[in-house]
């Protein structure tokens, strides 16, 4: 109870903190920030190890005629500590990259207020507080992505909201439909349509995955997002690589393992085509990636692909299909946000946007080049590092689903992946050595602790991938 | 001597308004008193109102029946006071006391000098009083004389404002309303040839004996009511009057137009289609496809109309045809959930779009400014007022925890429980167009650079009627509890469900 309730509100009570404070210095309002976010990830773990071990929180509340609950189960706490944990990076990352951006109060309330959004989605305990939370994160969001106020990122926000609200519509629609058929919208009673069988399931499936897919940019709803890049390099980050983003995620896995559960899932004809529809931009997603040369936007299309690795595995339907999920949930995350966060410090200190123009950045930034390097090789997959595991398992899962060209597709995608990162990181170390280096002063230090320690994780969670399992075994188990 | 006051309340609450309406064009001189006594005599409607319909839900749905001069029906006129009519008098009382509230000492700039801004309240009051009416009245031609002077105080009220725009809107409104108060006349001549009766529930008693005789003319009158009620609440595509009227009315005018007038058609409407024709009629004529079409029509067109509009008032105006859309196909549906969804909804709309108007002539009138670009950096300078447009917005759109889920929430039920998955689409993509319509408002109110202006929030009785607006917007969200039971009894009661 109290832990849940803290982790939820740490958010929207640090944000209210730092709207308050509008004369506060800088290093004020990075220790309330900083504060909070802690909080918030602190006891986010602590109802995530309750939760792992058996426990059970629930909190059930009677507003506006409805019900609403708030009921973890292994899947939303693992999701709420993923999101929580990169949250803390991501505030560090951002004290340094606000140093010269304007309107920091702004920024970090809705970062808060993200946060608190962030963990209503993951703790929901029934459909209609998940739909508020989905919702909410939307508006909070938004703010974000337009933080820069150009007619670019204005244009990027109303693709946002549109997209985003549209999804929420269809979503609406199928919870009440939903509803109807079955009579209950909570997750915690096993699968809520186990026992419905009636014309229109395809249907609602549809309009599920399609509201959800819309966040979880799965092809052909996936434009907002590379537009979306014109946040502030954080956000993009965190939010456009993994919180926003795994909330629609989130909520197909909630949809297909607890709305229609495995077993009906496993007799709709819809539901034998969604792994090719992850299949397909899982590739395209990727190849797209290949094509760009603004570093975010390749990243942004990457993030497509990546994506849909998570719903391909949650789509076979399997044990290790599922477990190979989650654990892309974890390492993808890291590995990605490392990612954007070079991005962010190659920009900002070697003011450099196109990949075609990297040549030579490495002298001049070569720890970020390595966190980089390092985190390409995850992309593609190579052993040490965490990803491997995880494509190992969603490979097994398609084996297991019986589709081995699922298994092809990844491995298909694994090369493409190489073609995508390897050569910049390669290009970055050639051309002439820089004279001096740009990764000093205090402010890289705090763009770049975060970004190595989340390259080093990774790299932990590659060698010792048995410290995050006994998380993934308890979605598992909790599922089959 | 209380029981007497108790019997007399149905009609104490029709008449007060009126009757103080009629005593306020002497005493333009103390305009003082004519203020107070407006805000009195509303709040004193709100009380009695909220205790109506307390007696109508503690009874669950036992109606008051009131025969005017002691006379019985059918030869009497009846004040019919059921969970219906408890439910609208409730929103309007609720929503008129806000509304004159923000009218106190706001009228010079808009409507002229305390003769004017007296008449201007003679008609306001005159509108409460006869909205309230529609709310218990069960005669049609009471319905008629209401209808009447509904219109007749609208014109008035639109044309309140100085300048040649609201004459052109008054004038243009008063042909439309006519010919739909015509219709409306017809139509009730229709009913009473075939039955011979006024008073609703003897006239549906007959009707259901008579309409084989006469399907035709049961048709005609059906079209009748349609039109020409479609025509005064602006049922899409018979809006064309609306947008100019209600955006060029002086503020107060614009949200009780907007927030009530439109809604106080609508009540008669659904009164005499479900009261004398009953649900079983609208079966056989298919009407309840007709309204949901119409709706779903509504909704679209209007929504996409709005999204066109660069002048904020106009924008808001448009949105009240779409609004108008979500409330005809809810009664469409014909089920439980639909109809009393939708009557939630009604007053969810009648709550929001008041407030939404309130908002923007304040706005408007601190910043000299009508386009919905215009609006930079007012969020910073305007809080109170840009808060409470945000609050109505979010409401609008139809986010949980705000009063339109609620209503949408049961709309969907409705609509999806009869099957129609259309409807619910067509609602769906209208809470989205919805937001592409308001959003960038806020946008621009927020995240948009101030000029240098001095702008300020308005004086305190208008920020106090917004507050208590936003307020509403929320605790119906987070509560819907009793006006959603006495929806719920009302929906029952139209469908004839025991």
């Amino acid at each position: 109870m109290l832990e849940l309730g803290m982790a939820l509100f740490s958010g929207v009570t640090g944000a209210l903190v730092v709207a308050s404070l509008p004369k506060a210095t800088e290093r004020l309002r990075r220790a309330v920030v900083l504060l909070f976010s802690v909080t918030g990830m602190v006891f986010s773990w602590r109802v995530a190890i309750k939760i792992f071990n058996g426990g059970n929180i629930g909190i059930i509340a009677q507003l506006g005629g409805l019900t609403w609950s708030l009921d973890p189960d292994p899947l939303g706490a693992m999701f709420g500590l993923i999101a929580s944990t990169l949250w803390v990076f991501a505030a560090i990352y951002s004290f340094g990259y606000m140093e010269r951006k304007t309107r920091p109060q702004t920024y970090y309330a809705f970062f808060l207020i993200s946060l608190s959004a962030t963990l209503g989605v993951a703790f929901s305990g029934n459909l209609l507080a998940l739909y508020f939370f989905y919702e909410l994160l939307t508006l909070a969001t938004y703010p974000l992505v337009i933080h820069e106020r150009s007619a670019d990122a204005v244009k990027a926000g109303r693709k946002y909201i549109i997209y985003s609200l549209s999804g929420a519509a269809a979503i609406l629609i199928a919870i009440v439909l939903t509803y109807i058929w079955s009579g209950k919208i909570d997750f915690a009673s096993g699968p809520i349509l186990v026992n419905t069988m009636r014309p229109g399931l395809n249907l609602l499936l549809a309009l599920f995955v399609g509201g959800f897919g819309v966040k979880a940019a799965l092809m052909p709803l996936h434009r907002w997002l590379p537009a979306a890049m014109v946040a502030p390099t954080p956000i993009s980050a965190l939010l456009h690589a993994v919180a926003v983003v795994y909330s629609g995620v989130y909520g197909i896995l909630r949809v297909v393992y607890s709305v229609f559960g495995r077993e009906l899932m496993g007799t709709l004809s819809l539901a034998r085509k969604l792994p090719w529809v992850a299949a397909f931009t899982i590739l395209v997603g990727v190849i797209i990636a290949t094509q760009q040369d603004v570093l975010k936007r390749r990243l942004a299309y990457h993030t497509i692909s990546q994506l849909s690795y998570i719903l391909l595995g949650a789509f076979t339907l399997q044990p290790w299909g599922l477990g190979g999920a989650i654990l892309h949930m974890i390492s993808y995350s890291t590995l990605k946000v490392t990612l954007f966060f070079c991005a962010g410090i190659i920009a900002e200190r070697a003011d450099e946007t196109a990949v075609s123009r990297m040549q030579g950045v490495g002298w001049s930034l070569p720890k970020t080049m390595i966190a980089f390097g390092v985190a390409s090789l995850g992309m593609v997959g190579m052993l040490p590092l965490n990803t491997f595991w995880s494509k190992y398992y969603l490979m097994r899962g398609g084996v297991q689903s019986g589709q081995w060209s699922l298994a092809l597709v990844l491995i298909g995608s694994g090369i493409i992946n190489a073609i995508c990162f390897l050569p910049t990181v390669v290009a970055s170390f050639q051309g002439e050595k820089a004279k001096s280096s740009g990764e000093t002063g205090g402010n890289t230090m705090l763009m770049l602790g975060p970004t190595l320690c989340l390259a080093g994780i990774a790299l932990l969670i590659g060698l010792y991938p048995g410290i995050v399992w006994p998380g993934v075994e308890a979605v598992v188990n909790r599922f089959f | 001597m209380t029981a007497v006051i108790k019997t007399h309340l149905p009609v104490f609450v029709v008449a007060a308004p009126l009757f103080v309406s009629f005593l306020l064009s002497p005493m333009a001189r103390r305009f003082g008193w004519v203020q107070s006594l407006v805000v009195g005599v509303q709040g004193l409607g709100l009380l009695l109102a909220v205790y109506l319909a307390g007696m109508i839900l503690k009874s669950s749905g036992v109606p008051i029946i009131y025969s005017m001069g002691g006379w019985p029906a059918p030869w009497g006129i009846e004040l019919w006071t059921g969970s219906l009519g408890a439910f609208f008098l409730l929103v309007v009382a609720g929503v008129t006391l806000p509304i004159s509230l923000y009218a106190v000492n706001n009228l010079s700039d808009e409507v002229g000098d305390a003769t004017r801004s007296t008449r201007f309240f003679v008609l306001y009051l005159l509108l409460a009083g006869v909205l309230a009416g529609m709310a218990l009245t069960n005669d049609l031609f009471n319905i008629f004389v209401l209808v009447e002077v509904a219109t007749i105080s609208c014109c008035g009220l639109v044309s309140a404002r100085r300048g040649p725009n609201a004459a052109k809107a008054a004038f243009n409104y008063l042909i439309l309303a006519t010919l739909g108060s015509g219709l409306i006349l017809g139509g009730i001549g229709l009913v009473y040839m075939i039955t011979g009766n006024l008073n609703m529930g003897f006239a549906g008693i007959a009707l259901n004996g008579v309409w084989q005789d006469y399907p035709h003319v049961v048709w005609m009158a059906m079209s009748f009511f349609l039109v020409g009620f479609g025509v005064k609440a602006a049922l899409f595509p018979l809006h064309v009057w609306l947008p100019d009227a209600h955006s060029t009315a002086p503020t107060p005018a614009s949200a009780i137009l907007s927030g009530l007038a439109v809604k106080g058609y609508i009540i008669c409407l659904v009164k005499i289609l479900f009261g004398v024709f009953e649900v079983h009629l609208l079966d056989v004529f298919r009407l309840d496809q007709i309204l949901v079409l119409l709706g779903m029509l509504a909704i679209l067109a209007g929504s996409i109309l709005a999204l066109a509009q660069g002048e904020l008032k106009r924008r808001l105006a448009f949105s009240t045809v779409a609004q108008v859309g979500y409330i005809v196909l809810g009664f469409g549906l014909m089920n439980i959930k639909g109809v009393a969804g939708t009557l939630f909804y009604l007053a969810s709309h009648a709550v929001i779009k008041s407030t939404l108007f309130l908002a923007a002539g304040a706005l408007i009138s601190a910043t000299g400014k009508t386009h919905v670009k215009d609006f930079a950096g007012v969020g910073r300078k305007m809080p109170i007022t840009m808060g409470v447009f945000s609050i109505a917005s979010l409401g609008l759109v139809g986010i949980p925890l705000f009063s339109g889920f609620v209503g949408k929430w049961y709309l969907l039920l409705g609509s999806l429980e009869v099957g129609n998955l259309t409807a619910a689409g067509v609602i769906g993509i209208g809470s989205v167009l919805c937001a592409i319509y308001l959003f960038p408002i806020i946008r621009t109110a927020y995240f948009e650079p101030a000029p240098e202006d001095d702008w300020q929030d308005p004086g305190v009785p208008q920020r106090l009627a917004l507050v208590m607006l936003g307020i509403a917007v929320i605790g119906l969200g987070v509560l819907p509890g009793p006006l959603l039971q006495l929806a719920q009894k009302a929906a029952a009661d139209l469908l004839i469900i025991p």
